[in-house]
């Protein structure tokens, strides 16, 4: 593997009693890399996203990541190379509904360490960038739907992650909200973040670099966009 | 950690209606604990040291030699009998060598004084009233070395016992059974051989404590020695000691050293101090109760807290907070409300008690006051303080040791 490879998966099982969800996946992600994941519903690919994010087990199988073997059976390791490492963002925001977008946004650089002077700045600084400039103070509820997964991508890029994960994060969204989404996720990797997306709209993946195919939980296929 | 303290502080002044329930149980706790400590030992305190100053910590006196059970013995092999109801043998009832016991006392470093007595029985009488009492012969100055007397006098008149031969003081419950009023009454002793003798009231004795100012009556020593033909007799000698803690094992001692039977304080107020061990079991467990409730209260509040937030602790996972990251903000939570409610528990403690120490009251029992006794001792506010913040710690720690342990992937399995 060379050294622009961020992450590698290596032959990753997932059994759930005698089900397998995943069946062998091999596949790997190159630094500057825009990749979505496209499947049927229930084909297994939340599940190969939580493995890669390290926030799930897998049965069978090894995940390298910058070329080191992740070591799932140290959790406070698992920890920090999340709060590190990786952004997550999912279909529903997941925002604390007492916070506001700015103390949201604030909480994964809490915990990297960073004072919170210089976390607050950043954080506003993120949230202006994402065109929420006016509304930093405002709680969850006192935001649109679009503008609380707006606060969700702020939050998943504050620590500046190596690996952008996102589940389908325009499944809630409208046309428009979903295009400025993909804007900024497009932006986002113009600059050098590393992004994988899951989508079940198939229109989306045209906007990323390559486009994996998942079918019963093994890679049907693999096509390259440019 | 600073995340944790952010994210903990946040909640709790966010969720403010669960937050201000979950407090105002420790509060009410907190308040309960210090305003009840401080009115029972408060009482008990103040009896036992006004019991004291006038009683003394130790007295030698003599004792009954009958034993209601003694066996007969060697009569029959096979078993043991007992003799009930044998007749009492009469014993010479003075202490012959009290001035012995006074030299060799004297100079002990933990004795602070000595006083001696002549105790005998009869009946006082005015007007038509009636009423059999225990009369206590004194040499006013050495009692009032020893034991703190004069204090209790309402007229200061302690001398005049010296002066008058005819003097006696009363204890003020008795001399109001008696229906004396004021000083400077006449009554009559009357003693079991049957001789009269006047005497007048000089001084009334105001303890406080009902115990004694129904039952006490003071005469010089000489006087009494006199009237019942005991010259220079002394049948009762009471030590004062450094500590009240001692009186134990100088009783003991005494007992042994003087032949005549030795007692404690503790040993005479044996009734009370079981009445007291009583009052401040129940005390504790109405507290204790208050307390269990407001610990249930945090409990149920962090609880729910914690399974409304089942989603945002997941989040909190995948941004990569730890196990012991979501323990601490989910105790933290109840810590919070510990010192919060400890605080505010004892702030409004201070003020009832402020309150109660304005309220006039006649309070009339084991202690006559006009008022609450209250014992305002800072240590009551503190172990207040710190009741309330270990029970909501205790409460709030298997809320969050159970948010500690979601999965964050079942969390976004299970949707929205
Ligand atoms: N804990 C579990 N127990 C049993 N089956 C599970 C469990 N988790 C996932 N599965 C099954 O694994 C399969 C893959 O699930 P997964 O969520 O990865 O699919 P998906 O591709 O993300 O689907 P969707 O597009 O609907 O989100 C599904 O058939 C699902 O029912
Ligand atoms: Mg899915």
């Amino acid at each position: 593997m060379g050294a622009d490879t961020v992450l590698k998966a290596e032959n990753i099982k997932k059994l759930i009693g005698n089900y397998e969800i995943l069946k062998g996946i091999n596949f790997s992600i190159k630094r500057g890399e825009f990749v979505s994941i496209v499947g049927a519903s229930g084909s297994g690919k939340s599940t190969l996203l939580y493995i890669l994010g390290l926030l799930d087990t897998p049965t069978e199988g090894k995940i390298f990541l910058e070329n080191k073997e992740v070591d799932f059976s140290q959790e406070k390791k698992l920890a920090a190379l999340r709060n590190r490492k990786f952004g997550f963002i999912f279909q529903f925001h997941y925002l604390i509904s007492e916070f506001t977008a700015l103390e949201n946004v604030m909480i994964p650089m809490l915990k990297a360490g960073v004072d919170s002077k210089r976390a607050k700045e950043k954080a506003e600084y993120l949230l202006e960038r994402l065109g929420l400039k006016d509304k930093i103070l405002r709680k969850p509820y006192q935001l649109s739907g679009g503008e609380q997964q707006r606060v969700a991508i702020a939050r998943a890029i504050a620590n500046d992650p190596i690996l952008l994960l996102a589940d389908e994060p325009t499944g809630n969204l409208d046309s428009v909200n979903t295009q400025k989404v993909m804007e900024i996720f497009q932006e986002l990797n113009s600059e050098g973040t590393t992004i994988v997306m899951v989508t079940h709209e198939r229109e989306l993946t045209r906007m990323t670099h390559r486009v994996v195919e998942i079918k019963d939980g093994e890679i049907v296929e693999e096509t390259t966009l440019v | 950690m600073k995340g944790n303290f952010f994210i903990s502080l946040r909640l709790f002044f966010e969720r403010r209606r669960q937050s201000i329930i979950a407090t105002l149980g420790v509060v009410i706790g907190t308040a309960a604990f210090i305003v009840m400590s401080s009115m029972v030992n408060g009482f008990q305190k103040y009896f036992l040291e006004e019991a004291l100053n006038i009683n003394g910590h130790v007295k030698i006196f003599v004792g009954s030699t009958f034993r209601e059970d003694r066996i007969l013995r060697k009569v029959y092999k096979e078993g043991i009998f007992f003799v009930l109801g044998a007749k009492p043998k009469s014993v010479k009832n003075r202490i012959s060598n009290y001035s012995e016991i006074l030299n060799r006392y004297a100079r002990d470093e933990n004795v602070l004084g000595i006083t001696l007595h002549l105790i005998g029985n009869g009946v006082i009488s005015y007007g038509v009233k009636e009423k059999p009492v225990t009369f206590v012969g004194i040499f006013p100055e050495l009692e009032n070395k020893t034991l703190r007397i004069s204090k209790y006098l309402v007229k200061n008149n302690l001398a005049q016992l010296k002066r008058n031969k005819e003097a006696v003081i009363l204890g003020i419950k008795l001399a109001e059974e008696l229906g004396i009023k004021d000083i400077g009454k006449k009554v009559v002793l009357v003693l079991p051989n049957g001789t009269l003798h006047r005497l007048k009231v000089v001084d009334l004795l105001n303890t406080g404590i009902t115990e004694i100012d129904k039952s006490r009556v003071y005469l010089h020593i000489k006087k009494l020695q006199d009237i019942l033909g005991k010259p220079n007799e002394v049948n009762e000698v009471i030590l004062k000691l450094k500590s009240a803690d001692l009186a134990p094992f100088y009783a003991k001692r005494l007992t042994k050293e003087t032949g005549y039977r030795a007692e404690s304080w503790q040993e005479s107020f044996k009734n009370f101090l079981s009445i007291f061990k009583i009052q401040k079991i129940i005390t504790r467990s109405v507290v204790f109760a208050i307390l269990l409730v407001s610990g249930f209260g945090i409990f149920n509040i962090i609880m729910m807290t914690v399974l409304e937030k089942k989603r945002d602790i997941a989040i909190l996972k995948a941004m990569g907070y730890e196990k012991r990251d979501i323990i601490l903000i989910f105790s933290l939570q109840g810590i919070i409300i510990g010192v919060f409610g400890g605080l505010v528990g004892n702030i409004l403690s201070y003020g009832i008690l402020e309150w109660l120490e304005t309220i006039k009251i006649e309070v009339e029992g084991i202690v006559r006051a006009e008022g609450f006794i209250l014992d305002r001792s800072i240590s009551y506010h503190l172990q207040g303080f710190i009741f309330a913040v270990l029970v909501s710690f205790f409460a709030s720690f298997y809320p969050a040791y159970r948010a500690s342990r979601f999965h964050p992937v079942e969390v976004f399995r299970s949707g929205s």
